[in-house]
């Protein structure tokens, strides 16, 4: 536009004294650059780096190739626990996607109606588990649900279903899903917002088009809405992937470091924890603890270049 | 008419349930810290009435723990690390848009890379340079760590803002003879201050409410912030009911004020990183 | 086919009137223009009709059947939005096809249909576009297009042309007259631009603060407007205005300008002291002497267009007046000026608006809204 008419008519002068320009990229950009270089791009490449050395029981580190990386995956001793905490944060992440977003969508869609009194208090409302610590909402939650003080237990007898009552926290089977559904229960309103936010977006003419074109609300949900809104779907979906493969927190507070009973709560997060700093019999090994950040790193960035270009490249974003 | 009605009356009963389930654990814990220990077990979901009403958590969670300390530290890391994202992230924000220069894409997208790439799995070297440099259980350690991790996602919300401000008014001032510190302090900063309150609110939460760094770099008890503090002290105090429900509403009240007196502007702002 | 008929219709936000008492008919095959200033009320007008809003009070008839309780689907309507409202995210084809899937039309049919629409409108070659590769002239006909297959009673338009440049809207102006003639349906349609309203309608009606001022055809309007709005709402450049105060009212009327000079008109329902306001179009003026209506001003500008110039002067107590002259006008700027025309020109409007003399005629206000 005119802008970059102007732009090539006049070459960009200096018409003061000779401070070149560089000296001012330099000065505005070092400070942020320098801080983010050194505490958050240098030590990445150096877990990297550390995972290719191995310390011997001397205290010597040597170079070790590949090597701490075939003990993670096929030594019994770290294969175990790796894969099982893999495999735990499947199950984790597959709860976060199916019950965390599709609430959220319900909700976003609730919120999201015309005319809807209260709105603005149901979003705030429901946004606050969000703002909480995990710490907090971690203990919240295994007070209620601890058999002990008897809340949970009270809640399902007052609908007669107390017989299903179980110290689920505790137990091998559910205690994995159990801390999944807190975090779910923390975090769903971060997808409630994006998703609000993208059905917003959509121009109130669209909806108008439709409605006369014969559409119910449903229709124009499924046919309209949806399709307008899958960008930030998929924007929601890696969110939750990189922030459940880095996830720790909560269970280090409901569960701690060892994610018990019988490592039924371990994820990559906590196993990461445990190889770097150790727990009770074995001692922490940074060379594995980088090796296992390495890995993390390693899944993380799959899925994020998936996304980018599997997901992202497909969907078209139609709103401008 | 009357199907409309009947259906909007399900939706809010539907927004009315999960509004209860969103809040209710929270009233539930607050309500129960002041009451004594009898009622909490005897009648968990009432309200604390004259006989049951008392303080005897919180004297003891005052008592053993130093939350005023822990206030101190969280508050202390949070703002000295939100003016230096802010400071430093707008600086390198205006750089990247300002001045059209070969490396500016490149670098752009170097900055970009720590929004998903999650600073934590560098930890185990984060460690070892604190030690090297005598940082650990240091505040200084904390500050260094949040900055560089709020930097990327608030250069990139800052630049978008930066780009929107005219860009008559930087020729303007540049024709008046400004100095580029100048055009940046005095003409640019005060343009988009409603980005650096944005951006300031979803940098401010995850450093206050984070548990990995303070547990990894500053766990000594000087140093400890009020989440670390919490995870500790109820660890500790497990079964003293009284106390952990009062440690736990310590922690939940600072940040509930902050959230009804700036709900709005906080609900834009995490909602605002996050499509970015 | 089918009239449209309101009668009582008014509308409120919560407390806000946004329209008072709308009576009004539309015959079957007619193109009715709302035309009215930003805010009046006629878009929202439009949006009772169509059904995306309900009325507060009254009733709406469409084809004579009571349409306040039917949803805009079962109305037989079809609308072409301002922002043209085309889904972003389906092709062209596709655009034009999702009404009829719920209008439950077999394959075949929708089509053969939205084929014919594409044929009418030149889009055949866009059918498998997305409305981003569309310029903005397309996108209105795939808007229209849209609208055209749902074969509807009543076409209903809100502002399809402002958002397209100054050549484009007089071209798909004269497209939309030519589908009005083509097609023959009842066409509602909204403006507020007074040009496109005069050229299309065959009926316009003119809103203002959610009433209607007055009904009726272009050239009714544009001669014999019935109150001050529409008479300075109508026309451009502007009815020139100039308050004066009837002074005599023995046979015909006498009118004393407040600055300076007298009228004399037809005798009609005013009397002496009544504080009236005179109204001649610039078209009517003449720099020429000799007239029944005399205004003399001092010039501050002239305009020339070719083929017409428009002289800005003022008179003594401020008032603007424009007059135009055909050709090259000789005026300079800075001279003074006297400005005057034959009483035929001349419209006089009582203190409330109504329009009592119209044309130098006593006015019988046959054009007030029922």
């Amino acid at each position: 536009m005119s802008d970059t008419v102007e732009e090539a008519a006049l070459p960009r002068v200096d018409t003061r004294e000779a401070t070149p320009w560089t000296t001012y990229i330099v000065a505005f950009l070092a400070p942020a650059a320098i801080v983010y270089t050194v505490f958050s791009i240098y030590p990445l490449i150096d877990t990297i780096r550390l995972s290719f050395y191995a310390i011997d029981s001397a205290g010597e580190s040597h170079f070790a190739g590949f090597g701490n990386f075939i003990t993670l995956l096929t030594d019994p001793h770290w294969a175990g626990p790796f894969w099982n905490a893999f495999r735990n944060n499947i199950v984790f992440f597959i709860v976060h996607m199916v019950v965390q977003n599709s609430i959220g969508l319900a909700l976003a869609v609730l919120l999201s109606l015309p005319a809807l009194t209260g709105r603005n208090v149901y979003r705030t409302l429901i946004f606050l588990p969000t703002m909480l610590s995990v710490v907090i909402i971690g203990f919240i939650w295994q007070l209620i649900l601890s058999p002990l003080w008897g809340v949970a237990k009270g809640f399902l007898n007052a609908f007669y279903l107390g017989g299903l009552f179980a110290p689920w926290l505790g137990l091998d089977g559910t205690a994995l899903v159990t801390i999944s559904l807190i975090s779910v229960w923390q975090f769903v309103g971060i997808p409630m917002m994006l998703i609000y936010a993208a059905l917003l977006n959509i121009p109130e003419d669209l909806v108008d088009a439709a409605t006369v074109d014969g559409a119910n609300q449903w229709h124009v949900f499924l046919s309209i809405k949806l399709p307008l809104i899958l960008p930030t779907l998929g924007v929601v979906a890696i969110l939750t992937f990189v922030g459940n493969f880095n996830a720790f927190d909560l269970i280090y507070t409901v569960k701690g470091a060892l994610a018990g009973p019988n490592f039924a709560t371990d994820i990559l997060g906590t196993f990461f924890y445990r190889s770097f700093f150790g727990y009770q019999l074995q001692p922490g090994s940074p060379t594995m603890g980088a090796t296992v950040a390495t890995m993390m790193l390693i899944i993380i960035l799959v899925g994020v270049l998936a996304y980018l270009f599997g997901v992202q490249r497909r969907l078209r974003h139609h709103l401008a | 008419m009357n199907k409309q009605r009947l259906s909007r009356l399900v939706v809010h009963a539907a927004l009315v349930l999960y509004t209860c389930l969103a809040v209710g654990p929270i009233l539930l814990i607050l309500m129960n810290s002041f009451k004594s220990r009898k009622a909490i077990f005897g009648s968990p979901l009432s309200p604390p009435s004259e006989s049951t009403f008392t303080l005897v958590g919180y004297d003891s969670v005052l008592a053993k723990a130093d939350f005023g300390l822990y206030f101190v530290n969280s508050l202390t890391v949070t703002i000295v690390s939100l003016a230096l994202v802010l400071l430093t992230g707008a600086m390198c924000a205006w750089a990247l848009t300002e001045y059209r220069f070969r490396f500016n894409a490149v670098i752009g997208l170097y900055m970009a890379i720590g929004i998903m790439v999650p600073i934590r799995l560098g930890s185990v070297s984060i460690l070892k340079m604190m030690v090297g440099l005598k940082l650990v259980n240091t505040l200084t350690a904390l500050i260094l760590v949040y900055t560089a991790m709020g930097l990327p996602l608030a250069i990139f919300i800052l630049a978008e803002f930066i780009q929107q401000v005219p860009r008559d008014l930087r020729d303007a001032a540049r024709c008046d003879g400004v100095s580029e510190y100048r055009i940046f302090y005095a003409v640019i900063l005060p343009l988009i201050r409603p980005a650096l309150a944005t951006v300031a609110v979803f940098t401010m939460v995850p450093i206050w409410n984070d548990l990995w760094f303070p547990l990894i770099l500053a766990p000594g008890r000087g140093t400890q912030t009020v989440t670390l503090g919490v995870q500790q002290f109820i660890g500790q105090y497990v079964t003293d009911w009284n106390a952990v429900l009062a440690a736990l509403s310590l922690a939940i009240a600072p940040i509930l004020l902050l959230y009804v007196l700036f709900s709005r502007s906080l609900v834009r702002g995490l909602t605002a990183g996050a499509v970015k | 086919m089918a009239e449209v008929s309101l009668k009582g219709v008014s509308k409120s936000f919560g407390t806000v009137e946004v329209l008072k008492d709308i009576n009004l008919d539309v015959e079957d095959g007619a193109f009715v223009v709302f035309v009215g200033p930003s805010g009046c009320g006629k878009s929202t007008l439009l949006r009772l009709i169509a059904g995306l809003e309900k009325t507060t009070t009254g009733d709406i008839f469409i084809g004579g059947r009571r349409v306040n309780d039917v949803p805009p689907a079962e109305r037989k309507i079809a609308m072409v939005f301002q922002s043209y409202a085309l889904y972003p995210h389906m092709s062209v084809y596709k655009n034009m096809a999702f009404g009829l899937k719920y209008a439950k039309a077999g394959r075949e049919e929708i089509d053969q249909r939205v084929r014919q629409a594409a044929e009418t409108l030149q889009l055949t070659p866009y059918l498998r576009r997305y409305p981003r590769d569309l310029s903005g002239g397309q996108r209105q006909r795939v808007a229209i297009g849209r609208a055209i297959v749902r074969e509807p009673a009543v076409f209903l338009f809100d502002e399809p042309l402002s958002n397209l440049d100054a050549a484009l809207r007089i071209n798909t102006r004269i497209e939309i007259a030519k589908l009005h003639r083509a097609l023959g349906a009842t066409t509602i349609y909204v403006t507020h631009d007074q040009v496109e309203a005069m050229t299309l309608a065959s009926k316009i009606v003119v809103i203002n603060k959610g009433q209607i001022e007055q009904i009726g055809t272009p050239l009714d309007l544009y001669h014999r407007p019935a109150k001050l709005f529409v008479a300075g709402f109508i026309g451009s450049p502007q009815m020139n205005f100039v308050k004066a105060k009837i002074v005599g009212a023995d046979g015909g009327l006498t009118a004393k300008l407040d600055v300076g000079g007298e009228v004399r008109l037809p005798p009609a329902p005013a009397k002496a002291g009544d504080v009236v306001t005179l109204g001649v179009r610039p078209e009517n003026l003449s720099d020429q002497p000799g007239g029944d209506f005399r205004v003399a001003g001092a010039v501050d500008a002239v305009e020339h267009l070719g083929e017409s110039s428009l002289v800005h002067m003022h008179l003594d107590d401020g008032t603007v007046v424009v007059v135009r002259t055909p050709g090259d006008s000789a005026v300079v700027p800075g001279s003074r000026l006297t400005a005057s025309a034959p009483l035929s020109a001349v419209h006089a409007f009582a203190q409330s608006g109504a329009a009592f003399i119209s044309g130098g005629v006593a006015s019988t206000n046959t054009s007030d809204p029922a």
